[in-house]
Order: C-alpha cells, then structure tokens, then sequence
C-alpha cells in the first residue's frame, strides 16, 4: 500500500506537487496521466524516496519513508521494480552486463547460471539477440525492453512502476510494450504506468489518476474517465476519436 | 523554460560546501569499508592511469627541456653554469612535477569524471543505482579517490623522471655540461625532505581532484548547458585548488622540514 498524506515538493520556486495525497494498493493498476512538465515521474521519485518531499509523509506499508536515509530506503526500493523514462540503461555496459546487474551485486551465481538466467530474461522479452550489444546500438523499442528485462531481474518487487514506457515508439512497437507490461503482471502484481498516452492508459489500467500543475483532479475507472465532463480531461480522450497518437510530443493542455 | 540566476549566493556555497564533505567523508570511508568494487576501481586505474601515460610523458618532456634551457642560459651569464642540475631537480621535484601532472590529472581525468557522472544523473542512471540498492558514492566515487590516490603519485614519479631527463638532454646537448655532473647533482637533491615532499603532493592532489570532480559531475542539473556548466566548474575548481594547495603545502613542508625562508 502506497499512501501520500499532504504530500508537497518544489524543485526551487516550481511547486511540482501540491499537498497531493492518494493512496495506491500494490494489486492495483494505475495510469498516471498529465502533460509534460506536471509532475508524473516526480511522484514515482517521492514513491521510492529518490526525492524527499518538502511537506508532508509518504507511507509504503505503513512505514513512513520520508525520515529515512538511504541505507534505510534500501528494503523499500526493493518492493518496487521501476523502469526510468529513456530506459536509463548503464551505457558502459553490454545489455548482458546491464541484465546481470543485480545478480552481480546480490547474488553469488556461476558464470553460466548468470548467463543462462539473462538469456532466458532477455528472451522473455524478446531481444535475446542483443545480448553483446551496447545500449547505443539499440534501437528506441530494444532500449525500453531490455530496461524491462533489467528492472525484471532485480528481485522479485511487489509492484512495478513505469515512466512512459512507450513515449516515442511506433504504435507496434508500443503494444509489444503494452502487452509485456500486461504479461509480467500476472500473477497479481500490480502496477503504475506514468504516460501521456490514453491509448497505452486504456489497455493498461484499470484506474486512473490525472495530474495538471501538481495537483489530482481526476481519480476514478474507466466509466468515469469516459463520461467525464472535464473539458481537460476530454482534450486528452479526443486522441482516441481521432484514432491517432501523439508520440512523444507533449498534449496541449 | 524556468530562467535561473546562476550567482552563487553565500548560502548556496555553504549548502555546497557541506554537501561536498558529506559526499567526501562517505567516499572515503568506502576506501575501508565493504562492499569494495574492485572491478570498478581497476578500470579507472586503467582509464586514469594507463591512459594518462602518454599524455604526462610529453608534457613532462618539454617542461624539463624548457626549464633545463631557460636556466642554463640564465645561469651561464654568471658563470654558475653547473648549478643547473640542483635547480632544475628542485624545481621539478618539488613543485613543477607535481602541480603540471596534476593539472594534466585534473584536465584529461577529472573533466571525463564530471561529464560521464553528469550523463549518468541526467539520464536517470544514478538514480536506477538508487533504485538496485546500490550506494552510488560507494560504486562511482570511492574507486574514483581510489585511482586518483594511486595513479596521480605514479604519473608524477613518472612525469618527474622524464622531466629530468628532458633536462638532461638539453644540459649536455645544447648547454655543453658534463653529464655526469648533472646527474651527480640530481642525485643530491634525491634526498629525503624533496622526495617526501614530491610524493605527497599528489596524494593531496589527486584526492582532491577526484573528490571535486565527482562532486561536480553528480550535481549536474539541467541537460547539456548543464553538463557544461559542471565539467568546466570541475577542472576549473580543481586548478584553482590545485595551485592554493600547493603553496599551502609547500609552506608548511618547509616549515616541518625546518628550513628558513
Ligand atoms: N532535477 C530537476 N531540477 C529542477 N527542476 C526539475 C528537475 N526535474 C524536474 N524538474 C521540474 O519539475 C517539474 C515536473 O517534472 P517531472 O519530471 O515530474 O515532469 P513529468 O510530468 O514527468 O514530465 P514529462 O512528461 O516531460 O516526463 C517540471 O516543471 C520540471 O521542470
Ligand atoms: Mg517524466
């Protein structure tokens, strides 16, 4: 259980998130929908304590993350997978290498055992092939999949959070993506998409949280979202009528 | 886009400076601490070191020619012509040597810290560390300080011997001297107080080079301008530290050696 209890944070004088508070089960599926600039991937930060807010707590599990410190926030992190915005893979290391990470660092497996567990990974994913490339030989799409095979081998988190997972892919590519996420959720696991895409929102989740200037002022289902009357919020769902996507471009709001 | 004023405030430099200390005090306390990234500190002894070679070899090589040149012709106006090896190995051991490798340290190493540690802040990858549960002071900074602790005192022995021989070369071939005068009196200045003097100073140097750097390179903010902002601010801040120190040290050697000035 994720809670935000007046949470508040400013980077300087830009007020990102004001007094926001919400809560999020870790079965639950959640969007987190808004404009570029809103403040998306700084809540997933506050989530797994990167950024302390300035007001307010933050609760995983009850527990308060916002007094500790960092060797503290270490059995937080763990229950979460997270993959960045761009992939954030390591770029002095082959994809190889940036799958076995955490095996490396937590683990005292064999050569082979690492290899073999990578490999069955990144063919879960479907770029085993890439596995000698570095990160800049990889395309957009094989970026954001071997960030998934990285984030997957971490351990074995309570939820995942994604930062745009598919902003600037091709709508194939995209659902690949989408359907990865909807795979690695099986068993129960929940998880929150950050994007500014409804399309990927509406096959992904199953509640929906949007975000303008730091603020929710949107949090319901899938019925709600579509009968809403926010005039916002219906600026953002006409993307659907016109049946196109704005790739990576930021939406008018 | 936000405009920001980029005057540093007194308040701000304080903020710095505390966070400066706090990241070197965690760094170098990974020196004897587990986990030890072993791995990670060869490769920048590699980079760092190895990779410095050349670099140190050809600079050493023409600031001893320049200075074995300049004083030889100074000193043969006074007929003091054999005094040109006891200054130019005081002067390279002791101070040159030192402060040029270092500054060459700070150029080629340090701006390549600051910029790759930059890239790896902006794109999310200190933070994704973070997130594995792995100490980025401990994985990017400690094998860092630990390079630059053991690489910057060998470049400079190394930059020194070239210097001499630079030195050397110019004394007998283009000064007319005796050789065997001029090593006989560089081997008087090998004594105790200015090797122990040449060797410290890169210890100091190199320890304070990689902490600046990696300071600079893990505060980076805001996209290109801002990685250009820190690299420059890393080798900048480390050359003015660099000189400061050195006549710092070189006063209080001095004095702890017991020589008068
Ligand atoms: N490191 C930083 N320093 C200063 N300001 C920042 C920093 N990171 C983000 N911001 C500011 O915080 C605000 C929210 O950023 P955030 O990254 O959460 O936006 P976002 O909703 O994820 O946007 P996008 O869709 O573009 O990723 C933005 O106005 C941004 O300018
Ligand atoms: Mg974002």
């Amino acid at each position: 259980m994720i809670e935000f209890d007046h949470v508040s944070f400013a980077y300087g004088a830009n007020h990102v998130l004001q007094d926001l508070s919400l809560s999020i089960g870790f079965g639950e599926r959640v969007a987190v929908l808004g404009g570029s600039g809103d403040g998306k991937t700084t809540i997933l930060k506050v989530i797994l304590g990167l950024i302390k807010p300035d007001a307010g707590r933050v609760l995983i599990d009850g527990e308060d993350i916002t007094t500790r410190d960092e060797e503290g926030l270490r059995e937080i992190r763990m229950k979460f997978s997270m993959v960045f915005q761009e992939g954030a893979l390591f770029d002095s290391l082959t994809v190889k290498e940036n799958v076995a990470f955490c095996l490396r660092e937590y683990t005292h497996l064999s050569e082979e055992d690492i290899d073999r567990k990578v490999r069955d990974i990144l063919s879960m994913v479907g770029v085993e092939a890439a596995m000698h490339l570095m990160p800049e030989e990889l395309s957009g799409g094989m970026h954001r999949r071997v960030a998934l095979a990285r984030s997957l081998a971490a351990f074995d988190p309570k939820m995942f959070l994604y930062d745009e997972p598919t902003t600037g892919l091709d709508p194939i590519n995209a659902d690949n993506i989408c359907r990865l996420i909807l795979d690695l959720a099986h068993n129960g696991k929940g998880y929150i998409v950050v994007t500014h895409k409804v399309v990927d929102a509406l096959k992904l989740a199953e509640r929906f949280l949007f975000l303008k200037s730091g603020v929710i002022f949107f949090d319901g289902g899938r019925e709600e979202l579509m009968t809403t009357a926010d005039p916002d919020i219906r600026r953002f769902i006409s993307e659907l009528n016109y049946g196109t996507d704005t790739h990576g471009e930021d939406f008018p709001s | 886009m936000r405009g920001r004023v980029h005057t540093i405030g007194l308040r701000e430099l304080i903020f710095n400076l505390q966070d400066f200390y706090l990241l070197s005090y965690r760094a170098s306390l990974g020196i004897i601490r587990r986990p030890f990234y072993i791995k990670d500190t060869i490769e920048q002894m590699d980079y760092a070191g190895a990779g410095s070679f050349f670099i140190v070899v050809l600079i050493s090589l023409f600031v001893g020619m320049a200075l074995s040149l300049q004083i030889s012709a100074e000193l043969s106006t006074l007929g003091l012509k054999m005094y040109t090896g006891k200054i130019v190995g005081i002067s390279i051991i002791r101070e040159l040597g030192p402060v040029v490798v270092a500054v060459v340290y700070a150029g080629r190493v340090g701006s390549g810290i600051a910029s790759e540690l930059g890239s790896m802040v902006l794109g999310h990858q200190v933070d994704t560390l973070r997130v594995f549960g792995v100490d980025p002071t401990r994985k990017l900074v400690t094998p860092r300080i630990v390079s630059a602790l053991l690489m910057l005192p060998v470049l400079t022995i190394i930059g020194d011997a070239v210097s001499l021989l630079g030195g050397y070369y110019i004394a007998v071939n283009v000064a007319h001297q005796s050789g065997t005068f001029y090593w006989s009196s560089i081997r008087e200045v090998l004594d105790f107080e200015n090797v122990f003097s040449g060797i410290l100073k890169p210890f100091v140097f190199g320890y304070l080079i990689a902490n600046i750097c990696c300071f600079m390179g893990l505060s980076t903010q805001g996209g290109a301008v801002g990685m250009r902002r820190s690299t420059t601010r890393a080798v900048v801040y480390s050359m003015i530290v660099i000189v400061i120190t050195d006549f710092v040290l070189t006063r209080a050697l001095l004095y702890i050696l017991g020589f008068s000035v």
